[in-house]
C-alpha cells in the first residue's frame, strides 16, 4: 500500500483508532495484522519471503543468547544468519544482475553460457527490512540487546508497517523496547503525527511528483534538451529524491508517532551541509549509521592506518551502492563517494580551506561549501539516476554539446513555486522537523499552514503515479 | 491536571469540526479557481458526454475507437453513428466515442446526460474483447479511470482528491503484467466436450509454444502471435461476475430509471479469421458469449443486435491485431444493421 493512496487514507485512521480501544497486551497482535496487510496489498505470496528472513533471524537471536558463553557456536550461528538472510537478498536482487554479468564475460570470452534470468519482482523494501533484520541479530550478538522470545514482537519489529518498506532503519534498541511499552493516548504525539503526515504528503506530492515528470522527460531522451535544460533536470532531480524520500521518511515517522512510537530521524537538511562528510551524516542517516555501526567499525573506523582508512572507506560506500541497486550505476555511485571522502579528508589534512579562510571570511567560505557539495551530491545523482552507462553518456553528451539557448523542457508554474517553498523550508527548519516548528506556531498560522498545504497536496499534486523511489530498493 | 481519555477525545473531534469547514473553504475556493481548467485536462469525457448532446438530440451512440477508426482507402469516413443519422433522416443522432471506452466508462457517460435533456434511445457499443482480462487490466484502462474520477457526481475538490490520491489501477508495468496473467488463468472455460486447457493462459501458453495451428498447420510466428491474442481476448465465459457484465447492469437500470430505449450493438469480430487461426473451440466461446448478453438483457426490454458475424475478413483493416475497425463497408453493415432494428422496434 503506498502512503499517498486513498487506500493508505482509509488504512491508516482505522489503524491508529484501533490500536488505541485494544488494551495493550493484544496491540501486538493489531498491529502486526495491519502491517502484513500493508505488505501484502502489494504482492501477498511475497509475505512467505518476509516471513523466512523473519524465521531465520528470530531463531537465530535465540540461539545465540543461549550459546552465550559458547563464542564459537555463538559466531556460527551469526554467520548463518546473516548468510542465510543475505541470501534472500541475492536472490531476488542480484541473481538475474549477477547471471547477466556472467553471460556476458562468458560472451567475452567466445564462451557460451546459458544462464535464463529469473522473471521475478524485487519484494518491495527487501533491502530495508533484511537489514533491519540483521542489525536485530548483531545487536543481540553483541550482548547490547537481549533476543527477544515472543515471534509475534519480533515480527512485528521487523514488520511495523510504517518504516517497513523504506525505512527508517530501526535497531531493536529504540523499537523493539517501545514496541513493549504500553502506550497511553497522547494529544500531541497524535496532533505532531499528523502534521508530519501532511508534511511528508506535501513534500512526495507536491514537490518530488512534479519536479519527477520533468526529470522522466529529460532521462528517457537526453538528447532533444539543451544544457540548461539537462542542467536543470539534474537539479531537479536532486530535490525529486530528497522531497520523495524525506516525504515517505516524515510520513513514517507521523505515522508512527500518532501511536505513541519515535523513529529515528533520516534526514537533517542535507542539502545545507558544507562537505560530503556532513552530507552523509544527514542523508538517510538509519543507513548511513548502519553501515558505520555493522560495517565500518567492525572493519576498523577511523583507528587504522590512512591508507587502511582510504581502503575500508571505499569498500563501505561501494557496498552501499550495490545495496541501492543491481546495477553498475549504483556501485559507481557508492564508489565515487568513497573516493571523495578520501579526498576530502587529503584536504582537510593541508588545511586548504583554513588557508583561504582567513582571507575571505567563514561565512562565505560556508556559502561556498555548501555549493560545492550540492553540485557534486547534484552530478552523482545522475549517476544513480541513469538506467544504465549508455543512458548517462547520453546525458552527459547532451549536457556537453547540446548548448543551444533554447529550452524544450517547459516547466510549469507550480512547479517552479514547489521547488522554491522546498528549498524555503529547509532553509527555515535547518535540521529541526516540521511538527516540533509548526507546534510553536500561533493557532491560525498552523491552519493556514494546513489549509495551503492540504490545497496543494489535492489541487498541485501530479495525476500521474510516481512510486516511492526507494520502494525499488 | 491530566487529560482524560474523553478530554482528547473531545479536542480531536473539535478540531475535526474545524478540518470539516477548512475543506469546505477549499472546495469552494478551488470551485472558483482551478476546477474548470483541471476539468478540462483530466476529463475529457466529461465534454464527450455533454457537446454532443444537443437538445435536438434524440438517439445517442456510445462507442469507442470502432465507431470513427477509418482506413486510409475509405472514400466515405463517416463513422457508423453519422451513418445512422443519415439512415435516419427524421431522427439527430448525437455521438460520444473515445478511444478504449468500455461500459462501466459508458455508464458515467450516461449518468452525466441532464436529466432534462430530450434523448430517447442510447445505443451502446458491446466490444466482446473488453470482457477479458488483456482489456480490463490493460493500461488504456488507467487514463479512463482517471477520467471517470472527475466524472463523479461529487464535491469538486473530492474528485480531485480521488485523483490525486490515484483512486484507479496504478501498476508498474510487472506488475500489470502479472495483473493480467493472473486474470488469464482466472478464466476458466468449460466447454461441453473434452477440451485440453483449463482456462485461457493454458491455451495461450500452448499457443504460443508451438508453430503450428489448431489444424496442424505451420504458420509464421507473427501469425501464431495473432492466433494468442484472439485466445487472450476472447477464451473466457460470462457470467454475472464479470465486471463489464455488472456495468451493463448498472446501465440497463440507469436507462430503465431514465425511461430510456436501451439498444445493446454487439461489435462484428473478425470471425473468419478467428475460425481459421484459433478452430470452433474460439468460435463456439465467443457465441456463447454474444448469446448470454442476448439472454441477459432481452427479457428486460433491452434491444440487443448481434452483429458478431456481420462483417468479413476483407472489411477488417488491422491485420496484426484483432481491433473492431472495419473499413467503409464494415461500418455501413453496422449501421445498417442497428438502423433495421431500430425501424423494427422503436421507430416503426
Amino acid at each position: 500500500m503506498l502512503f499517498n493512496s486513498i487506500e493508505f487514507l482509509i488504512f491508516f485512521p482505522i489503524v491508529t483508532i484501533l490500536f488505541y480501544l485494544f488494551p495493550h497486551k493484544y496491540r501486538w497482535a493489531l498491529l502486526l495484522a495491519a502491517s502484513c496487510f500493508f505488505y501484502m496489498w502489494f504482492i501477498p505470496k511475497y509475505i512467505f519471503i518476509l516471513l523466512i528472513t523473519i524465521a531465520i533471524d528470530y531463531t537465530a537471536g535465540i540461539l545465540i543468547e543461549q550459546w552465550a558463553d559458547d563464542a564459537r557456536r555463538k559466531k556460527i550461528c551469526l554467520i548463518v544468519s546473516i548468510i542465510s538472510t543475505c541470501l534472500v537478498l541475492f536472490i531476488f536482487k542480484y541473481l538475474n544482475f549477477c547471471s547477466a554479468n556472467l553471460v556476458a564475460l562468458a560472451q567475452h570470452f567466445g564462451w557460451t553460457h546459458p544462464a535464463k534470468a529469473l522473471n521475478i519482482i524485487l519484494p518491495i523494501g527487501l533491502s530495508f527490512h533484511t537489514f533491519q533484520s540483521l542489525s536485530y541479530v548483531i545487536e543481540v550478538y553483541r550482548g547490547n540487546h537481549a533476543a527477544e522470545k515472543h515471534f509475534g514482537y519480533y515480527s512485528l519489529y521487523v514488520m511495523f508497517y510504517p518504516q517497513l518498506v523504506t525505512g527508517p532503519i530501526e535497531r531493536p534498541q529504540n523499537l523493539l523496547r517501545q514496541l513493549h511499552e504500553e502506550k497511553e493516548i497522547d494529544y500531541d504525539n497524535i496532533a505532531n503525527g499528523l502534521r508530519l503526515v501532511l508534511f511528508g504528503l506535501f513534500l512526495k506530492m507536491v514537490v518530488a511528483d512534479n519536479l519527477g515528470q520533468y526529470v522522466d522527460l529529460i532521462y528517457a531522451n537526453p538528447a532533444d534538451y539543451s544544457t540548461w535544460d539537462i542542467l536543470w533536470g539534474m537539479m531537479f532531480y536532486s530535490f525529486q529524491i530528497y522531497g520523495d524520500f524525506f516525504g515517505y521518511s516524515t510520513i513514517a515517522l507521523g505515522c508512527a508517532l500518532t501511536m505513541g512510537f519515535k523513529l529515528m530521524d533520516n534526514f537533517k537538511a542535507p542539502y545545507l551541509s558544507g562537505s560530503i562528510q556532513e552530507f552523509w551524516r544527514r542523508w538517510h542517516i538509519s543507513l548511513s549509521t548502519w553501515f558505520r555501526d555493522y560495517l565500518y567499525i567492525p572493519l576498523g573506523g577511523n583507528r587504522v592506518s590512512v591508507p587502511r582508512w582510504a581502503l575500508n572507506t571505499l569498500i563501505v560506500f561501494t557496498v552501499c551502492g550495490i545495496w541501492h541497486g543491481a546495477n553498475w550505476t549504483f556501485m559507481i555511485w557508492g564508489f565515487a563517494y568513497g573516493v571523495l571522502l578520501v579526498i576530502e579528508r587529503g584536504l582537510r589534512n593541508i588545511h586548504v580551506f583554513d588557508r583561504i579562510q582567513g582571507k575571505i571570511g567563514r561565512g562565505v567560505i560556508n556559502v561556498l561549501n555548501i555549493g560545492k557539495t550540492f553540485i557534486i551530491v547534484t552530478l552523482l545523482w545522475s549517476v544513480f539516476r541513469a538506467t544504465s552507462f549508455g543512458n548517462l553518456h547520453d546525458v552527459f553528451a547532451a549536457l556537453w554539446h547540446n548548448t543551444s539557448t533554447a529550452s524544450a523542457l517547459h516547466v510549469n508554474a507550480v512547479t517552479w513555486i514547489a521547488l522554491a517553498l522546498f528549498i524555503c523550508i529547509d532553509l527555515i527548519l535547518k535540521q529541526r522537523r516540521f511538527d516540533e516548528w509548526c507546534g510553536e506556531r500561533k493557532t491560525y498560522v498552523r491552519w493556514i499552514l494546513y489549509a495551503a498545504m492540504i490545497f496543494a497536496i489535492i489541487v498541485f499534486s501530479s495525476v500521474q503515479q510516481y512510486p516511492f523511489i526507494y520502494f525499488q530498493f | 491536571m491530566a487529560e482524560t481519555y474523553l478530554d482528547i477525545i473531545k479536542k480531536i473531534g473539535r478540531k475535526f469540526l474545524w478540518l470539516l469547514a477548512v475543506l469546505a473553504g477549499l472546495d469552494i475556493l478551488y470551485l472558483c479557481t482551478f476546477y474548470k481548467k483541471d476539468r478540462e485536462k483530466n476529463s475529457t469525457l466529461m465534454d464527450y458526454s455533454l457537446i454532443p448532446v444537443k437538445d435536438s438530440t434524440d438517439i445517442i451512440y456510445l462507442g469507442e475507437s470502432s465507431n470513427h477508426a477509418c482506413s486510409e482507402t475509405d472514400v466515405d469516413k463517416r463513422c457508423i453513428s453519422d451513418m445512422i443519422d443519415d439512415l435516419m433522416p427524421d431522427h439527430r443522432v448525437g455521438r460520444m466515442s473515445k478511444n478504449a471506452c468500455h461500459a462501466g466508462v459508458y455508464y458515467d457517460m450516461i449518468r452525466n446526460i441532464p436529466r432534462k435533456n430530450p434523448v430517447k434511445t442510447v445505443i451502446v457499443t458491446v466490444n466482446m474483447r473488453s470482457f477479458s482480462s488483456e482489456w480490463i487490466y490493460s493500461e488504456l484502462e488507467t487514463p479512463l479511470q482517471k477520467e471517470q474520477l472527475m466524472m463523479k457526481k461529487a464535491p469538486a475538490l473530492y474528485k480531485r482528491a480521488l485523483l490525486a490520491f490515484k483512486a484507479y489501477d496504478h501498476w508498474t508495468p510487472a506488475e500489470r503484467d502479472n495483473v493480467v496473467r493472473q486474470g488469464l488463468k482466472d478464466q476458466t472455460l468449460h466447454l461441453p466436450y473434452f477440451f485440453p486447457y483449463k482456462n485461457a493462459s493454458d491455451w495461450d501458453h500452448a499457443i504460443a509454444a508451438q508453430d503450428y495451428l489448431f489444424n496442424g498447420q505451420k504458420v509464421s510466428r507473427d501469425t501464431i502471435e495473432l492466433t494468442c491474442h484472439y485466445i487472450k481476448d476472447f477464451a473466457y465465459q460470462l457470467d454475472e461476475k464479470n465486471p463489464r457484465i455488472k456495468d451493463l447492469d448498472k446501465i440497463a437500470r440507469l436507462c430503465k430509471r431514465r425511461g430510456w430505449n436501451l439498444v445493446f450493438n454487439i461489435l462484428a469480430d473478425n470471425m473468419d479469421q478467428i475460425k481459421t487461426l484459433a478452430g470452433p473451440d474460439l468460435e463456439y466461446l465467443m457465441r456463447h458469449n454474444a448469446e448470454y448478453i442476448i439472454k441477459r438483457y432481452e427479457p428486460s426490454g433491452v434491444i440487443v443486435v448481434n452483429n458478431q458475424y456481420m462483417v468479413r475478413d476483407k472489411d477488417f483493416f488491422d491485420r496484426t491485431f484483432p481491433t473492431e475497425h472495419y473499413n467503409q463497408y464494415g461500418r455501413k453493415v453496422i449501421a445498417d444493421a442497428i438502423v433495421e432494428r431500430l425501424k423494427e422496434t422503436i421507430y416503426k
